[in-house]
């Protein structure tokens, strides 16, 4: 084919060299961006922070101050002795509701997950799909009714009512089927054949294989517990069972409705501070579990 | 798979799943539809011992509920901060997840900052954004502080504006909402976006630097048509969130869901639902069928468009 | 357009920073590439033949020497600028876009003097496809197309924009046999009626032998030798091109040369002049035996293969170095499986003798 020649030979040898200074620009802005955008996100945790630290005479200046000139941890004591947030009854109910939801949940979780994935029943993947439906429905939907039946069955203010009607969550049990049905089913028949039990084979062969999808369940379900502020709010708004994350909203604020930031500030921190802790050093889990399910908690 | 003789053993293991679903999932879906077409209905009425109430069957809830003067600025709340912040977040968390994807060091750094906002609790971190923005008001006319968002904003040389304190205005209300809503946001759509991008194959890169494609063309051609999978979930979920925002509003002003002297001024549809729990069972349930029926159209429309968009 | 590489070298710094070794990929390669030639570098994987196909394209920088297209020093110029034409191994293709968009593309990015006009492109992007064959494609996607099919389209993406030198991955890798064969005569068709000097990176020897002007045999980042496919394939420099090229493989004895007579094991098989008294690895190819009787080499029969034209007859001998010797001898010569032995003389141009250390080869006169 004639008409095909070569392409025109061309000096570039000058645009390449004006090529590699834009190249340099680009990065600086790229870089420039990128920082300021950080200092965006995490600006919000650091003022949190010397907030906490700061006096209220400190916290009140017009000109405000960008590091405390007195470090006062007066703020901390008064979010640990303060007679209405009884933080550590806040703290032992949060707790022990994350942990009982969270177990109970899993065992149930891989429970279905394990049916779904490699037995063989019927109505199966009608069922399953059903259940997939029900995912679509927002939330609130359920909280009416369900609402009449705790209060119908005297559930109200107990630690049960914040365990127990939303431990199943059915795109968990989806998410760990799509994991478990991954694993060759040979496995599954070559236990068999070696007269494994499924229960034992569940345990031996596919929890250990799907782990870093159930520790990322159970970080997710966990945070789920942490930060819940609606249903607990509804159901169990008393001292005894109040969560963290409802006391918290509702202290501090004095009769005239004048909030003692500092103070309130220091409230925050400690709340935060176990949110922190899971996020550096369980943080590959929970970006991988993250971008698979793409909920929060 | 195995043709397991003993089927009961399947639903013994899905019984305790089932169960709980059956109770606290399906039936309230029913039951939701049942008293959102019942006249008038409320849980006090129907449980009352001595009076006999026949609810009749009618549309008279999701009347009641568009004709109260309170739910269209639930709806019209709602609707706003959907469509304000999910383009806002969207198009924010493209340009961060495309810079970060393009550099090299601190690139680890950086994204761990960038998640940093995804592990925390609404609630909390929305006082942290009222302090923020609140005035502490003293006794000379200019407040004793203004808050560190209206010193920044002094710095640059403008005027302090009265965010969320009484007396503030509608619209600097939604802007502290939506400052809220987007920080809080970006991290889901950055760690999606960028695990998009980091999966498209280098060699359409290089195939493109071969042709000599302008930096643009090979964002607006290449990238965004490949991400455009990703960008339609994030989308997508966006919006299906945005439609049930609530307690990001109650982290920043409370449950009066408004600024002082000004209650329910950013109530939105969820809100609008747990106020009725508990009293008004019946215009609750309308209200959240409207809220599962808009929602659901709006995927519908979400999908419908990111079909025609997404081209493979 | 010539394309010389003068003393390419390439260094990756070690990806484990602890080992702190560092890898030459390409060492001192210095290659002229005639204007129009097809050429194949070959090697097996990790030779560095691709790190040296990418420093072609500029998408690799070369730690150092230079590259010139004709006349041009274009080592420091970035890929867009060198006006090449790149296919990759697995092609590429934007999965978005259609096959016109695809081969469209390229064109869409010229500046300046380049641009095109619509219909410009339009009627160079159907010219490539007709040359290539894929006309009747034009409107559908990437995902829609049989493997050959892509191969094709990403060939006419590359052409498109008359590229000054065209470079393949692997351009056959991903096809299955048949494909193959058919598309590296395809490879071969386009490349004489362009015109345009192409270079392939292959690891397969009957591939890169089939269609190439010339042939680059690189093992290690060094090259070992390079050439005429013929040429190389006649008078190979060392064991590693001798063993590379060929199908079915060379076959390897351990021998020695005593009195100007080379000696496999006990077997005396040919007479030469101008070698010293050594030990020496010899390599036959298997089409230099000759079923004699009273031939020097005599081998236990195992099995003969039956081609049609050809027999290919298994046998083994103490001396091999491999498990088997397979040689390969006219059909109408008749092999007897009974009698357990066979009995060759050796083509004196097929018998290549190689230092046992260094593994060059030992040339001789033959008596």
């Amino acid at each position: 084919m004639s008409e095909i020649k070569t392409m025109r030979d061309r000096d570039m040898q000058k645009v390449s060299a004006q090529q590699s200074v834009m190249k340099v620009l680009g990065k600086i802005v790229v870089y420039a961006f990128l920082i300021i955008m950080a200092i965006i996100v995490i600006f919000p945790f650091y003022w949190m922070i010397i907030s906490s630290l700061k006096e209220m005479n400190e916290y009140r200046r017009s000109v405000p101050t960008l590091f405390p000139e007195v470090i006062d941890f007066m703020n901390y004591v008064e979010v640990f002795t303060n007679e209405d947030l009884l933080l550590g009854q806040l703290f032992y109910n949060t707790v022990l509701v994350g942990v009982v939801s969270t177990a109970g949940g899993l065992v149930i979780t891989v429970l279905s997950a394990f049916a779904f994935a490699r037995l063989e029943f019927k109505g199966k993947n009608a069922l399953f799909a059903a259940l997939l439906a029900t995912m679509m429905i927002p939330g609130e939907l359920f909280t009416i009714t369900n609402y009449q039946t705790v209060f119908m069955w005297g559930w109200i203010e107990t630690y049960r009512v914040l365990i127990i009607p939303f431990m199943v969550s059915v795109f968990y049990i989806y998410l760990l089927r799509q994991n478990f049905l991954q694993i060759p089913n040979e496995l599954y028949l070559a236990a068999k054949v070696d007269g494994c039990s499924d229960l034992k084979y569940l345990w031996k062969v596919m929890i250990p294989l799907a782990l870093p999808t159930i520790i990322s369940i159970t970080i997710l379900k966990m945070m789920g517990s942490w930060n819940s502020y609606m249903w607990p709010r509804l159901v169990a708004n008393d001292d005894a069972h109040r969560l963290i994350t409802n006391g918290l909203r509702t202290a501090f604020t004095n009769a005239e409705g004048v909030t003692d930031i500092p103070v309130q500030m220091a409230a925050v921190a400690v709340v935060s501070l176990p949110l922190f802790l899971v996020f550096i050093f369980l943080r590959k889990y929970i970006m991988k579990g993250v971008s698979r399910s793409g909920i929060k908690g | 798979m195995v043709d397991s003789k003993h089927q009961w053993k399947a639903w013994l293991y899905l019984a305790p799943a089932i169960v709980l679903l059956l109770i606290f999932t399906v039936w309230p879906i029913i039951n939701t539809l049942r008293m959102a077409f019942l006249e008038g209905y409320t849980t006090a009425k129907e449980a009352n011992p001595f009076i006999d109430y026949e609810f009749t069957v009618g549309i008279g809830n999701f009347v009641r509920v568009i004709q109260y003067p309170g739910f269209m600025t639930c709806l019209q709340n709602t609707i706003l901060l959907c469509v304000l912040t999910v383009p806002i977040s969207t198009f924010l968390a493209l340009l961060i997840a495309v810079a970060l994807n393009s550099i090299k060091p601190l690139q680890r750094l950086l994204q761990t900052i960038f998640f940093m906002p995804y592990v925390t609790n609404s609630i909390a971190i929305g006082m942290v954004f009222a302090a923020m923005f609140n005035m502490i008001i003293g006794g000379s006319a200019r407040p004793d502080s203004v808050g560190i968002i209206n010193n920044v904003l002094e710095a640059l040389g403008f005027e302090y504006i009265n965010w969320m304190n009484a007396g503030s205005e509608y619209w600097a209300n939604i802007v502290v909402m939506v400052v809220y809503i987007v920080w809080n946001a970006l991290p889901f759509k950055i760690l999606i976006l960028l695990g998009g991008l980091q999966s498209v194959n280098k060699q359409y890169y290089e195939a493109a630097r071969v042709d000599g494609t302008p930096k643009w063309r090979v964002f607006t051609r290449i990238t965004i048509p490949l991400l455009s999978p990703m960008l339609a979930y994030v989308i997508i979920t966006g919006f299906i969130g945005g439609f049930k925002e609530y307690s990001s509003i109650v982290g920043i002003f409370g449950e009066s869901m408004g600024p002082v002297g000004n209650d329910y001024a950013l109530d939105t549809m969820v809100g609008f639902i747990y106020r009725a729990i508990g009293n008004q069972e019946g215009t609750a349930s309308a209200a959240a069928l409207i809220l599962f029926a808009i929602i659901f159209v709006v995927t519908m429309i979400n999908l419908a468009v990111s079909k025609k968009s997404t081209h493979y | 357009m010539k394309v010389v590489l003068q003393n390419l070298t390439k260094i990756f710094p070690s990806r484990d920073k602890k080992a702190g070794k560092e890898v030459v990929a390409v060492n001192d390669f210095t290659f002229e590439i005639p204007d129009g030639k097809l050429v194949g570098l070959l090697g097996p994987s990790g030779c560095g033949k691709s790190t040296t196909l990418y420093m072609i394209s500029g998408l690799q920088k070369p730690t150092g020497g230079r590259i010139f297209f004709g006349e041009d020093d274009v080592t420091e110029l970035t890929t867009e600028n060198r006006g090449i034409g790149l296919v990759f191994q697995n092609y590429a293709l934007y999965p978005h876009m259609t096959v016109k968009q695809n081969i469209l593309f390229p064109l869409q990015n010229l500046k300046g003097a380049d641009k095109m006009t619509k219909d410009q492109m339009l009627e160079r992007a159907y010219n490539v496809a007709k040359l290539v064959q894929i006309d009747e494609l034009m409107e559908r996607k990437p995902s829609e197309l049989s493997g050959g099919q892509q191969q094709r389209v990403a060939i006419a993406r590359a052409l498109v924009k008359m590229p000054r030198v065209l470079l393949l991955d692997e351009p056959l890798s991903n096809l299955d046999a048949r494909l193959r064969l058919q598309t590296r005569e395809e490879i071969r068709r386009i490349q004489k009626e362009t015109g345009i000097t192409t270079v392939f990176v292959t690891h397969d020897q009957e591939e890169a032998m089939s269609i190439s002007d010339m042939i680059v045999v690189m093992k290690l980042g060094v090259v070992q030798q390079t050439g005429k496919p013929q040429d190389v394939y006649d008078d190979p420099t060392n064991l590693f091109v001798a063993k590379f090229l060929g199908t079915p493989p060379i076959n390897v004895f351990d021998g020695c040369v005593k009195d100007g007579k080379v000696y496999i094991g006990q077997d005396k098989v040919l007479e030469i002049s101008g070698v010293a008294d050594q030990d020496v690895t010899i390599g036959i190819r298997p089409e230099g035996f000759e079923l004699d009787p009273a031939g020097g080499l005599t081998c236990q029969l195992s099995n003969v293969e039956v081609m049609g034209r050809d027999v290919s007859v298994v046998s083994t001998h103490p001396a091999s170095v491999n498990p088997s010797v397979r040689s390969i001898i006219d059909a109408d010569n008749k092999v007897d499986l009974g009698a357990g032995i066979v009995r060759y003389s050796i083509k004196p141009h097929k018998i290549f003798l190689f230092n046992k250390e260094t593994e060059e080869r030992i040339y001789f006169e033959v008596k």
